[in-house]
């Protein structure tokens, strides 16, 4: 009788392992981080969260796009063109709101771009947001290039916005300030995620993500249409880096059209991996994207903390990674080994 | 001479027996076709022929030769080849690379020695008289092709028994009659063929012997010479069974759907009116064009031309959405592939198809979900815990209740019922069955395509048996019985109708 009070222990934990093992990794992470640092402050913590705005948000976008068992790696480049020509924007409006809007909305386009291609054409995700990757890096640096440096801020290398403008101690105020000793661009990354998690577990369109990604042909008879629906996710995925470059130009008052957004395709969709949100979609958890891209947040902190090297940050971030996903594949394995074990003692 | 016996063979799945003492035996050079239903043992007689299943008892002689306990690859090499219904031909690569597959010529090398092996695959297929391209790639060829050319492939490792699994269903009637020109040469070379079909008019113009089975039972064996297509069809079907007698009479309203003149990919100028509360057959054998029938008025394939009127009003085809804004619904077959989102819960899975239509209602209010859901489980008896509980852990007909729920729930008023039995057992296919009265009672309109004739018999006002893409006959109520469908739909009888047929 024993036994099975014991199985009963275990199947919980399992439970929850299986569902929510992005906390246990987040806090795994976190402990180390503590105690390499030798303590933490309130500020620290809300530091991480506002090192998390950025790339948060634009998982957020990308775990939609992997629900439905798609991929979208444009979303590095896009944020260098998106942010690229915000900064251009804002140099010429002089206005927030407009530059908030742009953004958004030129993000919207670039993601509807691969929508279109993905849902329409039906060339795979993978290919056609690698070619678009390509095509927004490389045009985010050719504009910087050609335009006049009046707009990109004075230089021909970097969108730089222009620090006499009216607006621009709001501006940046707004990207670095603290509100209730919460970052600003903290409370928007809360604000996402809580609007996130409830499209996706209490809205229509939230369901119908899981179900196209769980049985795209199921979903298909019962008349989710399937390829609208594509276009539709990417496009928000788009509008989700849009508001990333936005909150980015506000925290940094520039764009690197070289070098900004790179690898973050990668950290994003690692970040909805950890998450636990599979690959194949149907399923996984929003809030699980937030752990999940804190978690690389805070392995930087660590390599700060610890003093080495900053080259060996991406070695970390990829045993992390695979140490993840293993948690996630070998439960059920065990699972199953647990249960012929269980048959063979019948 | 017998090239093959197999006498006495049992074999049960969990305690369930599917093979009951059978014996079967081929001789040499001759086409032997074996007959039974959906179900009757054939195919796992012929899988333990060719050994993908072992045998519970009993003795499989091949040529004089016991080989119960010889591995899959062992009686290939003494020549048994099964050409499997989906053929198994790689169509990325080229017609001779399919032959040689794992077998082929190499020098001292290791370098494959092309020549020789298009030569080769050109003399046989000049010797079986067939026109295929070594060199050409499988993916360009038609089916009829490609079943020549997995028959040439097991012939050139010198098959000495070959195991045709309804190599017609695809074949056009000309595609048929080269077919059966070459394996009635082949007879003459002293092969042997085991012909399995439902076809009559086929079966008796190819073979020469038959076998049926029923219920995993051997039934007879004898010469097609002596034998009528309607004495094999009473065979197959055995006596008649006990009808559970809860089909009533009922009062019909205006007519709700009708097609004119529906083409599409497997059917043809389909005529069909059905009224208010009716429920209305379709059946046929596989491939004969009802479920693709059924398909196109959904929207899930498109229709080539035709028109369909729903409540009076025609229906732009090839949208799925439309249909179901027309009140229709389609509960598809294949429950697996076609209506399982495994990854959901009961509730999910029964709220889906509803929610496409109330879109722009954006939230989801839980609590009216789970009201609906817990109305669907009391109406049609749904066996289940939770409704968070996932789909996957039911049975395959409790399944089949959340789906038939998922589609009751859009409020649709014309039913399109794929299959809906497959894969239930006995128990909920009755309560199935009752489900489907008390809608009809209730004013749905109701179109099941089933091959299953005893269901149609039990349920059905009326019945339109199909044959190559065609009704070609509507039996009344009173009217059906397997007996006489399957003299329609194997053309054990002639008889061509217009489908309009009130």
């Amino acid at each position: 009788m024993v036994k099975t009070n014991d199985n009963k222990i275990l199947k919980y934990v399992s439970a929850t392992w299986s569902g929510y093992s992005f906390i246990f990794i987040f806090f795994i992470i976190f402990l180390i981080y503590y105690i390499s640092n030798g303590g933490i402050t309130w500020n620290g913590v809300m530091n991480i969260l506002r090192h998390t705005s950025v790339i948060g948000i634009i998982a957020l976008g990308m775990g939609i796009v992997v629900i439905t068992g798609e991929i979208d790696l444009s979303v590095g480049s896009t944020l260098a063109l998106v942010g690229g020509y915000s900064v251009i924007i804002f140099n010429m409006t002089d206005s927030i709101i407009v530059t908030l809007i742009f953004a958004i909305v030129f993000g919207l386009i670039c993601g509807l771009l691969n929508g279109v291609l993905v849902g329409v054409t039906k060339i795979p995700s993978f290919i056609v947001t690698l070619a678009t990757m390509l095509i927004f890096r490389s045009l985010s640096q050719y504009s910087c290039k050609i335009l006049n440096p009046e707009l990109t801020g004075g230089t021909n290398s970097v969108y730089k916005i222009i620090n006499t403008l009216s607006s621009f101690d709001l501006f940046y105020k707004f990207g670095n300030g603290i509100l209730f000793t919460i970052p600003v661009t903290g409370i928007f990354l809360i604000l996402v995620t809580v609007l996130f998690i409830y499209i996706s577990t209490r809205t229509k369109f939230g369901k119908k993500l899981y179900a196209v990604g769980s049985n795209a042909g199921a979903a298909r008879l019962s008349g989710i249409q399937v390829n609208l629906f594509r276009v539709i996710v990417f496009g928000l995925s788009g509008a989700m880096v849009g508001l990333a470059a936005f909150l980015w130009i506000a925290m940094n008052a520039s764009i690197d059209p070289a070098t900004t957004g790179k690898s973050y395709e990668m950290y994003a969709i690692a970040a909805v991996v950890i998450g636990g949100i599979s690959m194949s979609g149907g399923r996984g958890k929003c809030i699980g994207i937030l752990f999940g891209a804190m978690s690389y947040t805070v392995i930087d902190k660590i390599i700060v903390a610890l003093a080495v090297d900053s080259l060996i940050n991406d070695t970390i971030k990829g045993v992390i990674l695979i140490v993840a996903m293993l948690m996630q594949t070998l439960s059920p394995i065990i699972k199953e080994k647990m249960k012929v074990r269980k048959l063979k003692e019948l | 001479m017998n090239i093959l016996e197999m006498k006495n063979i049992n074999k049960s799945f969990n305690g369930v027996p599917v093979l009951k003492d059978v014996n079967f035996s081929v001789e040499k050079g001759e086409i032997h076709a074996l007959l039974g239903e959906n179900g009757a043992g054939k195919s796992t007689l012929m899988n333990i022929l060719t050994g993908v299943i072992p045998l519970d008892s009993g003795e499989v002689i091949f040529e004089g030769e016991h080989i119960e306990n010889q591995a899959i690859k062992k009686r290939q090499e003494l020549g048994i080849a099964f050409v499997h219904q989906e053929l198994n031909l790689f169509n990325d690569l080229k017609v001779y690379e399919n032959i040689f597959l794992g077998k082929e010529y190499v020098n001292r090398f290791g370098t494959l020695k092309k020549k020789e092996m298009i030569q080769k695959s050109k003399e046989l297929f000049e010797r079986l008289r067939i026109e295929i391209d070594p060199t050409a790639e499988v993916s360009t060829l038609k089916v009829s092709e490609k079943q020549l050319l997995e028959i040439s492939k097991s012939l050139f490792f010198s098959a000495k028994l070959l195991i045709l699994d309804e190599p017609t269903t695809a074949l056009s009637n000309d595609e048929i009659e080269h077919l059966f020109i070459i394996l009635r040469r082949l007879r003459d070379e002293g092969k042997s063929i085991i012909f399995i079909s439902h076809k009559m008019p086929e079966i008796f113009t190819i073979s020469d012997r038959y076998t049926v089975l029923r219920n995993g039972m051997f039934i007879q064996s004898g010469k097609i010479t002596d034998a009528t297509p309607e004495e094999v069809t009473r065979l197959l079907v055995g006596a008649s069974y006990s009808t559970l007698e809860i089909y009533q009479k009922r009062k019909l309203g205006n007519v709700v759907l009708e097609l004119k003149k529906f083409s599409g990919e497997g059917f043809k100028k389909i005529n069909l009116t059905v009224r208010k509360g009716e429920i209305l057959g379709l059946t046929g054998l596989k491939g004969s064009g009802s479920s693709e029938l059924m398909n196109a008025i959904f929207g899930t394939q498109p229709a080539q031309s035709g028109s369909i009127f729903v409540f009076d009003k025609p229906i732009k085809n090839g949208s799925i959405h439309v249909a179901m804004k027309a009140k229709m619904a389609l509960l598809p077959s294949n429950r697996k592939e076609n209506s399982v989102i495994p990854d959901m819960s009961l509730l999910e899975n029964m709220y889906v198809a509803e929610h496409t239509l109330s879109a722009l209602n954006f939230h989801i209010n839980y609590s009216k979900e789970l009201n609906k859901f817990y109305n669907y489980k009391e109406m049609l008896g749904i066996k289940c815990n939770k409704p968070s509980y996932g789909i996957t852990s039911l049975s395959g007909g409790n399944q089949q209740k959340v789906f038939l729920a998922r589609w009751l729930n859009t409020e649709a008023d014309i039913l399109l019922l794929d299959n809906p039995t497959q894969g239930i057992d006995v128990g909920a296919k009755a309560e199935i069955y009752k489900l489907i009265l008390n809608l009809a009672e209730q004013g749905k309109t109701i179109l099941i395509n089933t091959l299953e004739i005893p269901e149609l018999q039990k349920i059905a006002d009326r019945c339109a048996v199909f044959y190559n893409g065609e009704i070609i006959k509507i039996l009344q109520h009173d009217e059906i019985d397997e007996e006489t469908v399957m003299m329609y739909s194997t053309q054990a009888i002639g008889g061509h109708e217009d489908g309009e047929n009130q």
